[in-house]
């Protein structure tokens, strides 16, 4: 099946199986090796990515479903004006562990960060719930996040348009 | 105590770091492994499914075995594949490869095996209450009197149980293999703690087939917490083995359904203690302890796991008359092997129960009942080692003054008195002995390596590994510091078995307290040779001397003598301190308890990167925390759980404010982090939950079924 989208702002066309999980057409097609997989069932968040501005766990996102929307990885989070200040919270926290729940975590904060932003630790904890983390214990991405919800204005309007 | 930034954590987050899926090679074709799903029994045929091309599979079993079939282990009893009988669901039959992942994952998942089945053990509990299960050999503390107990002294008799725990590391297992024919070396991409086990492991299957085995881990190690100390061994060993016969490079990642099942899990413990209180004192005069673990099918480390746990098994308190007994069962299910913490987890468990019951039953309050007992200079441990500071003690005080214990108590006490739902609050402590136990740190004999180019960049070379708990970080640290050298001249460099030497496994909290303090001392005595004040000054203006090898080894400090016959002596020249204040509140209605703060106090020395300690005991915590709260992995009837939807890990929403403080920082020597933080506080959420309800539950994890089960009986009665 051929299908269009947009990746990371470019638009992308691929010849794939209909059923092949968004992860691994990431992964093996792109190249975008950012995005992991961790449990493979949607539970631990390793594989989000944003699909049309909403987080999903890319394993269980087939072709079929992507063929027209946007996708967003880590990696073009990470050249956004919002996501270069995440990873910079992130980093001065000492927040990042093993990091490979990161990506994800990155995905998720950013989407928080754009649709509500608001410091305050419930929403935050809510909104990160669906990302398993088993080195840090949550504490020092709260804070990052925290931190950034806290530097966001900031960052200029016109860098994030 | 300076917080510089991790030297990974950009890499990290923008997915640049290669993790072991992200590293691919030309022609590499995918493996996985073929596993027993019977207990015990003897395989009488391997039927393939139809319809496959089964030239397109290469498929190794233990026949192809070049070398030894045997898994190098502290105990050498494990085969690398089963050969005729299977001893535990799990057991690998098969290493199975080909170029697509996908049709490869659905072969193997049509391949039928016809068993005849043996009798077997897999109810943990069934394992655990039979003596005729035990295997290897029995450790024995015996620090007893001989005096009897007075007629007034108040007998305690418990029995606690703890749960296997899954490591749950969030990359799961994975191993490729690059078979060189032409230099006959087997080149391996590993994430693993331990590159040497590896190495071993990998020599030991190939036998003579190969010159050598290079061991090099993948950029990013997504976390292993013991998890990736041995299994490694034997993934690596079948992946190495597929490239050879392929001739193609072969990688393999386990599906998160297979790692969960079928590797290495913490052991579930049965421990039995007897105590004698005196009424008067109020301290415990006498004390009998029975270690039980359940090791799985084979031994493997097994009997490592059981020594801490007997040498961790009385807790932080001083009982003159000690016998502590530690033994090892069979069951027919995958071995047991290293979690964080490493039987002293299960060792807490019991200890911390049980002197909160005695105290609830002698109606005295748990932290004044603690502090009687609590180790104090002049004691010494059940092994006649000497303690030689007041810190557990110096823990526990400062828990219970910053978390405001006594008053909370009473707040709570009348608080429950008017409400349903109820709060509690509870303590416990514990420590942790740094690096191997005993003479281990002298038979591991470990190496350092670092070379000073041109420019003045230092380059360390140290086979442990950085899997999230920030030790390239933390390690290079601890070298730059000491001779002043600019941080981005200093650089741990990527462990590979060619060119590192043997500095020892990822393990034992020994990567910081043993390695580290090398690195320091390491430092300065090349300063002292060199004779430089500026090591940059000292480079340019003797470049003919550069590029320079140096080479260190650790010598134990003579005081570790250790009798491993008879468990007298020094057992760890150090000991990490803590304590832990845990509050809860328990909503009667659904059986929950929620933990809404904890406070822990932790001794761990000098702290080398506070913001970098501060995060690994959080995780430490919260691993801790969940432990005793929700972590549930073998149901009697379902058996062991899949994955992360079945195996309930903490998330966001299950997070209590964890506080965390070190104290004794001004201490000269770093000692182990990784893992006191697991170790002490499960015990806590035990006692909080008997404290809010009056019910004691003598095992994990406090599930509201096992809670409304407990409540229910307790009304029936």
């Amino acid at each position: 099946m051929k299908i269009k989208f947009i990746l990371n702002e470019n638009e992308v066309s691929i010849d794939v199986d209909p059923m092949k999980r968004l992860l691994d057409i990431l992964r093996e097609d792109f190249g975008l090796t950012g995005t992991k997989e961790g449990c493979g069932e949607g539970e631990c968040g390793a594989c989000t990515v944003l699909l049309d501005g909403k987080p999903v766990t890319s394993c269980l996102v087939n072709a079929v479903h992507i063929d027209g929307k946007e996708v967003m990885t880590s990696e073009g989070i990470a050249q956004e004006p919002l996501g270069k200040l995440l990873i910079d919270c992130f980093d001065e926290t000492n927040a990042v562990q093993c990091g490979f729940c990161f990506p994800g975590f990155l995905v998720t904060s950013y989407h928080y960060l754009i649709t509500d932003g608001e410091k305050n630790p419930d929403k935050i904890k809510k909104a990160l719930s669906g990302n398993i983390c088993r080195c840090t214990g949550y504490q020092k991405i709260f804070e990052s996040v925290m931190l950034a919800c806290e530097r966001k204005p900031l960052i200029s309007t016109d860098q994030v348009n | 105590m300076k917080s510089i930034r991790k030297i990974d954590a950009i890499p990290k987050l923008n997915g640049s770091w290669k993790f072991l899926d992200d590293y691919s090679y030309e022609e590499m074709i995918h493996g996985q492994l073929l596993y027993s799903t019977c207990h015990h029994g003897t395989i009488k045929k391997i039927h393939f499914p139809d319809g496959y091309n089964l030239s397109e599979f290469t498929v190794v079993s233990a026949a192809n075995i070049p070398g030894e079939n045997i898994v190098p282990e502290p105990v050498c009893d494990q085969p690398y594949m089963a050969d005729k009988e299977v001893f535990h669901f799990g057991q690998v039959i098969m290493g199975i490869a080909h170029p697509n992942r996908k049709l490869l994952r659905e072969f193997i998942r049509k391949i039928k095996i016809e068993y005849e089945e043996l009798p077997a053990i897999i109810d943990i509990k069934e394992c655990l209450e039979n003596e005729d299960n035990v295997f290897g050999k029995e450790l024995i503390i015996d620090h007893r009197t001989g005096r009897k107990p007075d007629p007034n002294w108040i007998h305690h008799h418990k029995i606690y149980y703890t749960p296997h725990q899954e490591q749950a590391y969030l990359e799961p297992q994975g191993m490729i293999a690059v078979w060189q024919p032409k230099e006959k070396i087997m080149f391996v991409r590993a994430t693993c703690q331990c590159p040497f086990f590896v190495k071993e492991g990998v020599e030991t299957i190939m036998g003579s087939a190969i010159k050598e085995a290079v061991i090099e881990t993948s950029e990013g190690i997504g976390g292993a917490f013991g998890g990736k100390e041995d299994f490694p061994s034997l993934l690596a060993g079948i992946t190495s083995l597929l490239s050879y016969k392929s001739g193609k490079p072969v990688k393999i990642v386990l599906e998160r359904e297979d790692d969960i099942q079928i590797t290495t899990k913490r052991h579930p413990a049965r421990i039995e203690i007897e105590t004698w209180t005196d009424p008067e004192t109020r301290k415990i005069m006498k004390i009998y302890i029975d270690y039980r673990l359940d090791a799985g099918a084979y031994q493997t480390l097994s009997p490592v796991v059981l020594a801490r746990g007997v040498l961790h098994a009385i807790s932080g308190y001083s009982i003159p008359d000690a016998y502590i007994r530690g033994r090892l069962f069979r069951s027919n299910t995958p071995s047991n092997g290293a979690f964080r913490g490493f039987g002293a987890p299960q060792a807490f468990a019991a200890m911390e129960a049980h002197v909160e019951s005695i105290a609830a039953d002698m109606n005295i309050n748990p932290y004044k009942f603690r502090r009687k007992n609590i180790f104090r200079i002049g004691n010494e441990f059940p092994t006649t080692q000497p303690i030689l500071e007041n810190n557990l003690s110096d823990c526990l005080e400062r828990v219970i003054e910053k978390s405001n214990y006594l008053q909370k108590l009473e707040e709570f006490k009348e608080w429950n008195k008017t409400h349903k739902d109820k709060k509690g609050i509870g303590i416990s402590i514990g420590y942790h002995g740094g690096g191997y136990t005993g003479n281990g740190e002298k038979v591991l004999n470990s190496e350092v390596k670092v070379v000073i180019e041109k420019d003045a960049t230092v380059k360390i070379y140290v086979a442990n590994t950085d899997m999230g708990q920030g030790a390239h970080t933390t390690l290079a640290q601890m070298f730059f510091e000491a001779i002043d050298h600019p941080r981005e001249k200093c650089l741990v460099q990527l462990p590979n078995t060619s060119k590192t030497p043997n500095s020892g496994p990822t393990v034992a909290s020994r990567t910081i307290y043993i390695i580290g303090n090398l690195l320091r001392r390491f430092a300065l005595k090349i300063k002292d040779e060199l004779g430089f004040e500026n090591l940059d000054d000292y480079v340019s203006s003797n470049q003919n001397e550069f590029p320079r090898e140096f080479r260190m080894k650790f010598v134990q400090d003579p005081s570790v003598v250790f009798d491993e016959e008879n468990y007298v002596g020094v057992a760890y020249k150090d000991y990490s301190w803590a304590a832990c204040v845990t509050e809860i509140y328990f909503h009667a209605d659904t059986y929950q308890i929620e933990l809404t703060k904890s406070w822990n106090v932790i001794d761990i020395g000098k702290v080398v990167n506070q913001k970098i300690a501060v995060g690994q005991a959080e995780g430490g915590i919260l691993q801790g925390l969940a432990y005793g709260l929700c972590e549930f992995f073998y149901k009697a009837g379902y058996g062991r759980m899949h994955g992360f939807s079945d195996y309930a890990l903490p998330t966001t929403m299950d997070l209590p404010e964890i506080d965390v403080e070190f104290i004794h920082t001004d201490s000269p020597i770093a000692k182990g982090l990784g893992e006191i933080p697991m170790d002490f506080p499960a015990p806590s959420v035990r006692n909080a939950f008997h404290n809010a309800t009056g019910i004691f539950i003598d095992e994990y994890p406090l599930v509201p079924e096992r809670i409304f089960k407990s409540l229910t009986a307790d009304e029936r009665r």
